[in-house]
């Protein structure tokens, strides 16, 4: 995207913000863009009006008909797999009178019925039922149903079954914005050819802003010393002992950057089963990742633990002890942190698991992942206690006079106080650091203010079966994924009459 | 009044697992809770004037006392070693879904073990999110007692509201819940063998669940 320094245009209510995002681009952060509504709006239209957005995993639906109901902010979005086994997402709501037409939040179905006048549609989109067509509408002559269909969402992909949805019809491929934090993805998504499983989400609104979970997810390793002490002392986490941090490194590449542990000395196989996974999942770690992403594991001696994909996805993998016993065991979780305003958060957590692992691993996995994280886990309960504490502070006038610090890990001239790790040290795309450092909190952010920066093109409007519909673009209706691979479809811009 | 499960759709049900079980509870259909007591209720509410009913009634009044002073280390102690503790995540579905709990996922599937570090965590001095402390209080209601076919156990409905607040800065916030308690008669008295929580909300309107229900 395309970095731009003048003063903002677009957006009819908003102030100047450049001064804020000139400050945020040289880690000094305007402490109150964490609870500040103006630039709230400004982030509804530029991030999540633009990025690709998560918005459910393809295990979620595995079954034709399944579906879930998954909102971009305010927009609802039924995200179903149709009677082919193709995942279709589209806005829910009714052609007609705009009513919702699905008030559930998962399950299976062939078709939709809008409960106010009873419009009905496939769970591929199209309509198919319209009470009185004939008597009401003159039939075809007055309101054209054929190929009318539910509006889809304006752009849909997924990678490694994790499905996402753009609001623009011209964003850039899935794959593009993702770029080399795919390399990354993969360890948590990629553990062996069938891919995860997703249960849940919980889901729970939380008084604090959006992107402080998501920076706190990408980079930031100094925390947990000192928040999360006290699973260290119930012996639950045995690695984040004050001081460790700093030899694990944080990456960034892409979209997206993570924290990492440093292994004991060991090969591949041993580094992954001192995490605790069992040797046949190692196996087939071995078949499904790359040489590189193995060799930051075996060679590197880095653990992937949490980490952020711009602007609001975030992912942990972490190996307490589960039991009376020194074993551990891993568990994955995604997450994402649904804007509900400038000071409030729905949170969605989901246990993810490899979906070859053994079952007694899946069961202990997902036990590792209750006492840790979601919403009664005991490292989240004290992140969010933090996190809302910080949005309420950032409310008044006082935090528009602070300049947080955010330069942890550079000098005053920008040079690094460790070098970044040489292709050597480290096989994964990127750059990478050890040490006490807040680079990733800073990429995070630089790309906050690049999408703020730059104005959003005009929306096209969508005419329902009336005299001057215009034809929809495309052959292939919008809003479809191949299952499985990657794949991408533009939305056509019209639900028209397709004669 | 004999049964609970009269609703069309059965709250807390899960879609049919490939397995049969013999006996279905809450516990049998989480994912944690194999080990747990299958003991379930038989025959009508007892009499409000029961001594088995004033015996549960009182415990879950006592209980509650502990849980709203924090003192968790006197509520482990009420807990049996066997305990299976499960707050299902609710799910919205369709009325003829046949389910409305999300399956595979729970806020709570504790044993023994993750209930004593949990409570251990709070006894350290660096639990954050209780530091300082929130303000409790579990209202307690709808207690309903059944016997079970080993006169050492009975089972105990009822419902518990939970007013939670922390700071000075946000409304308290609320958590509403319908339990079913397994009390197991021991010779320390009676303790809690297992407790299902079926929570009234599907998005939690709470922070976190640094608390117990």
């Amino acid at each position: 995207m395309g970095v731009r320094r003048g003063r903002l245009e677009g957006a009819n209510t908003m102030t100047d913000q450049s001064g804020v995002l000139t400050d945020v681009r040289r880690g000094m952060i305007p402490a109150h863009i964490y609870n500040d509504r103006e630039l709230f709006e400004l982030e509804r239209e530029r991030i999540f009006g633009r990025a690709w957005i998560f918005v459910a995993h393809e295990s979620e639906i595995a079954k034709p008909g399944d579906y879930v109901v998954r909102r971009v902010l305010e927009d609802s979005f039924i995200v179903a797999r149709d009677e082919k086994g193709e995942i279709k997402a589209h806005f829910n709501m009714c052609l007609h009178r705009g009513m919702q037409i699905c008030r559930a939040e998962m399950g299976n179905a062939s078709h939709f019925r809008c409960p106010y006048h009873g419009w009905s549609y496939r769970n591929d989109g199209r309509i198919v039922g319209l009470p009185f067509h004939q008597d009401a509408y003159g039939g075809e002559a007055g309101f054209k149903r054929k190929g009318q269909r539910l509006l889809p969402a304006p752009n849909l992909a997924s990678y490694n079954g994790l499905i996402f949805i753009s609001m623009d019809p011209d964003a850039e491929p899935l794959e593009d914005f993702l770029g080399d934090f795919r390399f990354y993805l993969d360890y948590y998504t990629k553990q062996s050819k069938s891919g995860i499983q997703l249960m849940g989400p919980q889901r729970w609104r939380v008084k604090a802003n959006w992107k402080i979970g998501a920076e706190n997810f990408a980079g930031d390793m100094y925390h947990t010393p000192q928040t999360h002490t006290s699973v260290v002392e119930i012996g639950l986490f045995r690695e984040p002992k004050a001081e460790k941090r700093k030899d694990g490194c944080t990456y960034w590449a892409g979209a997206g950057g993570g924290t990492t542990y440093k292994l004991p000395e060991g090969n591949l196989d041993e580094r992954l089963r001192y995490v605790g996974y069992p040797q046949e999942m190692v196996d087939r770690m071995k078949q499904s990742l790359s040489e590189d992403q193995l060799k930051v594991v075996g060679e590197d001696g880095f653990m992937i633990s949490a980490a952020s994909a711009f602007p609001n996805l975030s992912f942990v993998h972490n190996w307490p002890r589960v039991a009376e016993s020194d074993d551990v065991l891993p568990f994955i979780s995604i997450r994402q942190w649904q804007p509900i305003s400038e000071n409030e958060t729905e949170v969605l957590s989901w246990f993810a698991v490899d979906a070859e692992a053994p079952e007694e691993f899946k069961a202990l996995s997902y036990k590792a992942y209750l006492m840790c994280f979601g919403s009664t886990g005991m490292f989240e309960q004290d992140d969010v206690e933090n996190w809302v504490s910080l949005t309420n502070t950032a409310a008044g006038s006082m935090a528009r006079r602070l300049l947080l610090n955010s330069r942890m890990g550079i000098l005053e001239d920008d040079t690094e106080v460790v070098p970044a790790l040489t292709d050597e040290q480290f096989h994964g795309p990127g750059v990478a650091h050890t040490g006490y450092g807040e680079y990733n909190q800073r990429e995070l952010l630089n790309r906050w203010a690049d999408h703020l920066e730059e104005p959003v093109t005009a929306v096209s409007t969508v005419e329902v079966g009336g005299p001057g519909a215009r034809p929809a673009v495309g052959q292939e209706p919008a809003g479809a994924a191949t299952a499985g691979g990657t794949a991408t479809s533009t939305a056509a811009d019209q639900v028209g009459a397709q004669a | 009044m004999s049964t609970p499960t009269t609703a069309r759709t059965t709250p807390g049900t899960t879609p049919a697992g490939p397995e049969v079980t013999p006996v279905e509870t809450a516990s049998t259909r989480s994912v944690l809770g194999g080990h747990a007591s299958r003991l379930q209720r038989v025959g009508m509410t007892l009499p409000f004037g029961d001594e088995r009913h004033l015996a549960a009634h009182q415990w879950l009044v006592d209980e509650a006392w502990l849980l709203d002073a924090q003192a968790y280390s006197d509520w482990l102690a009420l807990l049996t070693e066997d305990i299976h503790y499960v707050m299902p995540v609710r799910v919205t579905t369709a009325l003829g879904a046949g389910f409305d709990t999300s399956p595979g996922m729970a806020h709570f599937d504790e044993d023994w073990y993750s209930l004593s570090r949990r409570v251990a965590r709070f006894l350290t001095e660096h639990a954050w999110t209780e530091d300082p402390p929130s303000r409790l209080r579990h209202h307690l209601s709808n207690v309903r007692t059944f016997a079970t076919e080993d006169a050492d156990h009975l089972i105990v409905d009822s419902a518990t509201l939970l007013f939670r607040n922390r700071g000075d800065v946000h409304e308290g916030s609320l958590v509403s819940a319908g339990r079913e308690d397994l009390l197991r008669h021991t010779p320390e008295g009676w303790k809690l063998a297992r407790r299902t929580i079926m929570v009234d909300d599907s998005v939690m309107r709470m922070q976190n669940l640094a608390i117990f229900l």
